[in-house]
């Protein structure tokens, strides 16, 4: 699916690439002139977080970049190290803290695939319903916080407005709306409350109307037009190179998405477009996060035709008892249950020898998990592959040649987050 | 149903540790009905696998857990069967390099994996290779995939393996002062106290091995000015 850019622009697409800029008026070689260096963060509004770029400039112009991360490093890896996998979920809520459903769900596939074991039907479905609005969502930060700091403060008071409809449906799903530790091995901690299928519908009613009005505000705004076409070119050589994932690498004109390349969670049955972008601009990847929206969008319907009833836990298959913990509210009435859930609890699981990676694609591009089983309680090897990270690799390459003021426009559009970057 | 379940926890206690051990192939068929665990199994390629191993017969092998490829290679033919893999196999997406301890007793020691993927076919290759305990080092990367700078700096920084012919392997997520290597297996949770930063790190723009940046300066032009951010004295700068 190509997506269609606005031409509102004198500048005319692909016309200007970052590496041909150069300043309007040419300044005479002076031997003694000093580049200048500058700090930008840790704590610049821009920066959405704790990155640090460290610019050497000529004037206005970026000679060289270098980001400086590691403010967020928390250890996760290595707590992974001694936790069994059931004590690691409330971790992964905090990688990607602006779609902590989605980090949970790809890491309870990720131990699946370890453990051998299969979701339930139904919790499937939830794990959808739960990987879409956290899409939605964090595309929602991604884009109000963008515009805000290219100036558009109306975007990011709208986009709140729906986050705020979004964390009431999550805090309906788990009682959590942020620190979420929803998903579990074999399934979902707690079914869906009987109200929320009917408020998720109204939800999805409202949401396309929404879309189109920040497209209003924006996809045709001769300001932000000029901000974003033509700035931040990514091509699709670096864009592999570096590992970029997500919308970044779909921006640049690459048709990979984890949800088509390996239907997890039974993507394959429903229907939507991966967004494709021509030129790899900021204005490229600004547009496919706002399509994807719509195509979350457009699954979150399906889901709703189609979501199965049944039991949110599996309960039967081999290795499930071992590995399954029993419902919450069967553990507080149940005595057989509160035993299970201590067994589970306190001896833990097993790992199989054996290593897997499964990686989900979530809101900024692709998390990954390494696991390395073996025989122990504990995962040998708990590696995450935040995409954040990857993606701010490029900043290196993709700043210099550009204007100072252009730096907040690529780092909108890369839409990073340092929880999963620095871990 | 609680008290079905803990009937057959009785019942299927004793070979609940030992299912996950078995190999990949039977990952298919287990459990009662097919879910989506037939599509979280099924990312490799061994037909690609055995192609490319088979142009690096002497230091190769090939292994498989739940529907992944993993190829073990020599630390010396490391790049060029990556290299192979991109150009002549259509690997051509880096996705990730990391490292791994198998435990000081383990000799080699540290694996350092990089995982590839195939846009054409959507399919995935674990590349292996491993090194031992004592000064652990292993070609860069960079010269395949760019993109592997920052994931080999993130390897030295938390087990101490080296990359021959990086430009500048440094630490990346600790501070450049930490004295320890975090993720290996002999370094405690809980860490090893508090150590003593050394105090021109809290500045930027120092040069030295001390200081948290170390931009190094163009020929021709001189450095940038350094400046100890704690010095009170309001001495002049240098």
């Amino acid at each position: 699916m190509s997506i269609s850019r606005s031409q509102n622009t004198n500048r005319g697409a692909g016309t200007s690439l970052p590496g041909t800029r150069t300043l309007d008026v040419e300044v005479a070689e002076d031997r003694h002139a000093e580049s200048m260096m500058i700090n930008m963060g840790p704590q610049h509004p821009s920066t959405h977080g704790v990155l640090r770029l460290i610019l050497e400039l000529d004037g206005e112009e970026i000679k060289r970049c270098e980001p400086v991360i590691g403010y967020l490093h928390r250890g996760k890896e290595k707590v992974g190290e001694t936790f069994s996998l059931h004590k690691f979920i409330p971790y992964t809520d905090r990688l990607d803290y602006l779609a902590p459903l989605s980090n949970n769900v790809a890491f309870a596939l990720a131990c699946e695939k370890l453990l051998g074991i299969e979701c339930a039907p139904r919790a499937q479905s939830i794990r959808v319903i739960c990987h879409e609005l956290s899409r939605i969502s964090a595309h929602l930060l991604g884009l109000g916080a963008y515009a805000m700091d290219l100036g558009a403060m109306t975007i990011f008071l709208w986009t709140f407005r729906e986050r705020e409809t979004i964390y009431s449906l999550i805090e309906r799903i788990c009682g959590a709306r942020f620190t979420t530790s929803y998903t579990r091995v074999g399934g979902v901690e707690r079914d869906l409350p009987d109200d929320f299928l009917g408020k998720l519908e109204a939800f999805v009613k409202e949401m396309p109307g929404r879309v189109d009005e920040y497209e209003a505000m924006l996809s045709r705004n001769k300001i932000w037009v000029k901000r974003t076409q033509g700035v931040g070119i990514i091509t699709k050589e670096q864009a592999l190179q570096f590992g970029l994932t997500g919308p970044n690498l779909r921006g640049s004109g690459i048709d990979y998405d984890v949800r088509k390349a390996h239907p997890y969670l039974g993507y394959e049955h429903y229907e939507f477009e991966v967004p494709i972008g021509t030129e790899g601009d900021c204005y490229d990847r600004y547009l496919c996060r706002v399509m994807e929206m719509r195509q979350s969008v457009r699954i979150l319907e399906q889901v709703l035709q189609t979501i199965p009833a049944g039991p949110v836990l599996n309960r039967d298959g081999d290795g499930v008892l071992k590995s399954v913990l029993p419902e919450k509210t069967k553990v507080l009435t149940n005595m057989e249950a509160l035993i299970h859930q201590f067994m589970v609890g306190t001896t833990d699981v097993h790992m199989p020898v054996g290593e897997v990676y499964f990686s989900a694609e979530n809101p900024k591009g692709e998390l990954g998990f390494y696991l390395r089983g073996d025989g122990q309680l504990t995962p040998a090897r708990l590696r995450i592959r935040g995409p954040s990270f990857a993606n701010l690799q490029i900043l290196t390459e993709l700043l210099p040649g550009h204007m100072i003021a252009d730096v907040m426009a690529v780092l909108g559009s890369i839409d990073f987050v340092m929880g999963e970057c620095d871990r | 149903m609680s008290k079905s379940a803990s009937g057959k926890g009785s019942s299927g206690a004793p070979t609940g540790a030992g299912t996950g051990a078995a190999g990949g192939k039977d990952a298919g068929g287990r459990g009662s009905k097919v879910g989506t665990l037939a599509t979280l199994t099924n990312h490799g390629d061994p037909a690609a696998a055995a192609a490319l191993v088979a142009l690096f017969p002497a230091a190769s092998r090939v292994e498989s857990y739940q529907g992944d490829v993993r190829v073990h290679v020599a630390p010396a033919q490391e790049v060029e069967l990556i290299r192979r893999a991109r150009d002549q196999f259509g690997y051509d997406h880096f996705i990730d390099r990391l490292g791994a301890d198998r435990g000081p007793e383990a000799d080699p020691r540290f694996d350092v994996i990089t995982l590839l993927g195939n846009l054409r076919t959507g399919k995935r290759l674990i590349v292996v290779t491993t090194l031992p305990e004592d000064e652990p080092e292993t070609p860069t990367l960079c010269a395949v995939f760019r993109g592997a700078d920052w994931f080999e700096r993130e390897i030295y920084d938390m087990y101490g393996v080296r990359f021959s012919g990086h430009r500048d392997c440094k630490r990346i997520l600790m501070p450049d002062h930490f004295p320890d290597f975090p993720l290996r297996k002999e370094y405690p949770m809980e860490g090893r106290g508090e150590f003593a930063a050394p105090r021109r790190a809290l500045g930027g723009n120092v040069d030295g091995k001390d200081g948290t940046v170390a931009i190094p300066s163009q020929p021709g032009r001189p450095g940038p000015p350094t400046r100890d951010p704690l010095d009170r004295t309001g001495a002049p700068r240098p």
